[in-house]
C-alpha cells in the first residue's frame, strides 16, 4: 500500500510533461530570437553609424582652403577602429568599424564600411565619444586627396616650438583638442609634439616624424607630417601607399590631359616625364621611398609653372 | 461469473473514456500552444518585415545623402578640379582631364556612386554624348556609368573649362554645366 502511494506522489501526468517541454521550448525559442533579434538591431545601428561617419567626411574636401575641422558626438562612448588595406583593388581601401562599451566590454557593433577615395589618418583605433576631424589637401606636385586626422576629444596634442606656419594653422582650426604651447600649458596626460630635439611622445624633424621608435618620412606640402603625428605608424605608411597608387593614375590622367593639348597647340617640356612619375609613384610602398620622386616632383611642378598651357 | 465478466467490461470501457478524455486535453493543450507558438511567430514575422523595410529605407537614405554630399564636393576633388590651370576658380571642372578620366575602368568603384554626368547648359547642346571628336559640340559626358540600380540624382552647378585654339592663340574656354550624381541603390 505504501509503495503505491510513493509511486503516486512522484507521478507527473503526459499532459504537464507536455505543456513543461513545450513551454520551455517556446521560452527557449523566444529568449534566442530575442536575443539575435537585439544583435542585428545592434549592428545595424553601428552600420549606420559607420556610413554616417564616412559620409561626413565628404563636406570636408577642401577647395581653396588649407585646412577644415568639424565635431561629431555619439551618444555612447565608442571605439572607431581604422583599417587600412593596400592590396584591395586599384586605390586600396579605407575601412572603418566600430565597437561599443557593452557590461564593461567592448563589443564589436555593424559591418565594416569601406570606402576608395578615402584617407583617414589616426591610431588604429580611437575611443571617446566627441571626435574631431580635420582635414588637409596633399599635394605632390598637384592635387592628389585630401586627407582626414581623426581624433578623440580625449586626447590633447600639444605643439612645441612648432614652425609659424603650423601654429598658424592650428590657431584657425579653432579645434579644442590641438594646443600650441607658448600661448597655453599644456593639460595633464596630452600628447607632446616637439619640432626640436626635446623630450616628447613625438617629435618632428625636417622629413620625417619620429614615434613609436619609427622614422615615418613625409614629403610634399606638410599635410604628410600631420598625417604621421596624428596616425599609428602602420597606418602611416599603408595610407602612404594608397596616396602613391592615386599620384600614379591622377599623374596618368594629366599624361593623357597633355596629349591632348599639344594636339591643340599647347607645347610641353615634359616629354616623358609625366608617364616616368606615374610608374615611380606606383611603386612606392614605404614612407622611406618618397624621397625618390620628391625631385621628379618639383621638377614636374617648375615645368608645368613656365608651360605656355598650365596641366595643374 | 456473468457479473465477474460486466464488471470487467465496465472496467474496461472506464479506461478507455478517461483515456480518451486525456487524449482530448492533450489535444486540446497541444492546439492552444501551436496557436500561441504560430502566433508569436507571426508578429516575429511582422516585426521583422517593419523592421527590414525601415532599414531598405535607411540604406537608401544613406545613399542619397552620400550622392548629395559627394556632389557638392566633387568638384573639388583632384580628377575633376581645374587647379590653377584657368586661374583660381571655384566650382571649376576640368573638361579636357573629365575627358581622360572618362575612358578609364580603373574609377568604376572608386566614387562609391552609379553614374556621374556632366550636362552642359549653356550653350545646351541636348543629349549628344561628348567623344573626343566632337568634344566642343556636345552636350553630356558621361564620366561614370554603371550597370546598377540607381538612386535619384542630386546635381550642382559648375564650370566646365578647357583650353581652345583660335587662330594660334590659345584661351581658356570656359561654359556652364551640371554636374549629376546618381547613387547606387544596394537594397
Amino acid at each position: 500500500m505504501e509503495k503505491r502511494k510513493k509511486r503516486g506522489y512522484l507521478e507527473i501526468s503526459f499532459g504537464w510533461l507536455f505543456a513543461i517541454i513545450v513551454g520551455a521550448t517556446i521560452i527557449f525559442l523566444a529568449i534566442y530570437f530575442s536575443t539575435r533579434l537585439i544583435n542585428i538591431e545592434r549592428t545595424t545601428t553601428g552600420t549606420e553609424t559607420t556610413k554616417e561617419i564616412g559620409i561626413l567626411t565628404n563636406p570636408l574636401e577642401t577647395g581653396f582652403e588649407s585646412a577644415k575641422t568639424s565635431s561629431f558626438t555619439l551618444p555612447l562612448e565608442i571605439k572607431i577602429y581604422n583599417q587600412c588595406d593596400n592590396y584591395s583593388g586599384i586605390f586600396g581601401e579605407q575601412k572603418i568599424s566600430l565597437s561599443e562599451k557593452s557590461f564593461n566590454q567592448w563589443k564589436k557593433t555593424g559591418m565594416e564600411i569601406s570606402f576608395e577615395n578615402k584617407y583617414f589618418f589616426s591610431d588604429d583605433e580611437v575611443e571617446g565619444k566627441t571626435f574631431h576631424v580635420f582635414s588637409k589637401q596633399f599635394n605632390f606636385p598637384f592635387k592628389i586627396a585630401d586627407l582626414i586626422f581623426l581624433t578623440s576629444s580625449l586626447n590633447t596634442y600639444c605643439f612645441v616650438n612648432s614652425p609659424e606656419e603650423v601654429q598658424q594653422e592650428i590657431s584657425n582650426l579653432n579645434q579644442e583638442n590641438l594646443k600650441v604651447i607658448g600661448d597655453e600649458e599644456c593639460p595633464q596626460g596630452g600628447i607632446t609634439i616637439c619640432f626640436d630635439t626635446g623630450e616628447c611622445d613625438i617629435n618632428v624633424a625636417s622629413n620625417y616624424v619620429r614615434k613609436e621608435n619609427k622614422r615615418l618620412y613625409f614629403e610634399g606640402n606638410i599635410a604628410l607630417m600631420y598625417a604621421a603625428i596624428f596616425s599609428s605608424p602602420e597606418i602611416y605608411e599603408c595610407q602612404v601607399s594608397r596616396l602613391m597608387k592615386r599620384t600614379s593614375e591622377i599623374a596618368s590622367l594629366y599624361d593623357d590631359k597633355k596629349d591632348t593639348l599639344s594636339d591643340r597647340g599647347c607645347t610641353f617640356d615634359f616629354e616623358a616625364n609625366i608617364a616616368s612619375f606615374s610608374n615611380l609613384a606606383r611603386g612606392i610602398t614605404s614612407s622611406s621611398s618618397l624621397n625618390e620622386i620628391k625631385t621628379k616632383a618639383d621638377n614636374l611642378d617648375n615645368l608645368n609653372k613656365m608651360g605656355e598651357c598650365l596641366l595643374w | 461469473m456473468v457479473n465477474k465478466i460486466k464488471n470487467r467490461k465496465f472496467s474496461q470501457y472506464n479506461f478507455f473514456s478517461k483515456n480518451r478524455k486525456g487524449q482530448m486535453r492533450i489535444q486540446q493543450m497541444s492546439f492552444m500552444l501551436m496557436a500561441v507558438t504560430l502566433f508569436f511567430v507571426l508578429v516575429g514575422i511582422f516585426v521583422l518585415v517593419m523592421r527590414f523595410s525601415g532599414l531598405k529605407d535607411t540604406a537608401k537614405t544613406l545613399e542619397e545623402e552620400n550622392a548629395m554630399l559627394l556632389v557638392s564636393k566633387l568638384a573639388n576633388s583632384p580628377e575633376f578640379s581645374c587647379e590653377n590651370a584657368f586661374g583660381a576658380l571655384s566650382n571649376c571642372i576640368d573638361a579636357d582631364k573629365v575627358m581622360a578620366l572618362a575612358s578609364r575602368e580603373e574609377y568604376q568603384e572608386f566614387f562609391g556612386v552609379a553614374k556621374i554626368e556632366i550636362r552642359k547648359i549653356y550653350p545646351d547642346n541636348g543629349n549628344i554624348a561628348c567623344n573626343e571628336e566632337n568634344y566642343e559640340t556636345c552636350g553630356l559626358i558621361k564620366v561614370l556609368e554603371r550597370n546598377v540600380k540607381t538612386l535619384p540624382s542630386s546635381s550642382t552647378f559648375v564650370s566646365l573649362c578647357r583650353k581652345e585654339i583660335h587662330e594660334n592663340l590659345i584661351y581658356d574656354k570656359c561654359e556652364m554645366a551640371k554636374l549629376i550624381v546618381t547613387g547606387e541603390d544596394k537594397t
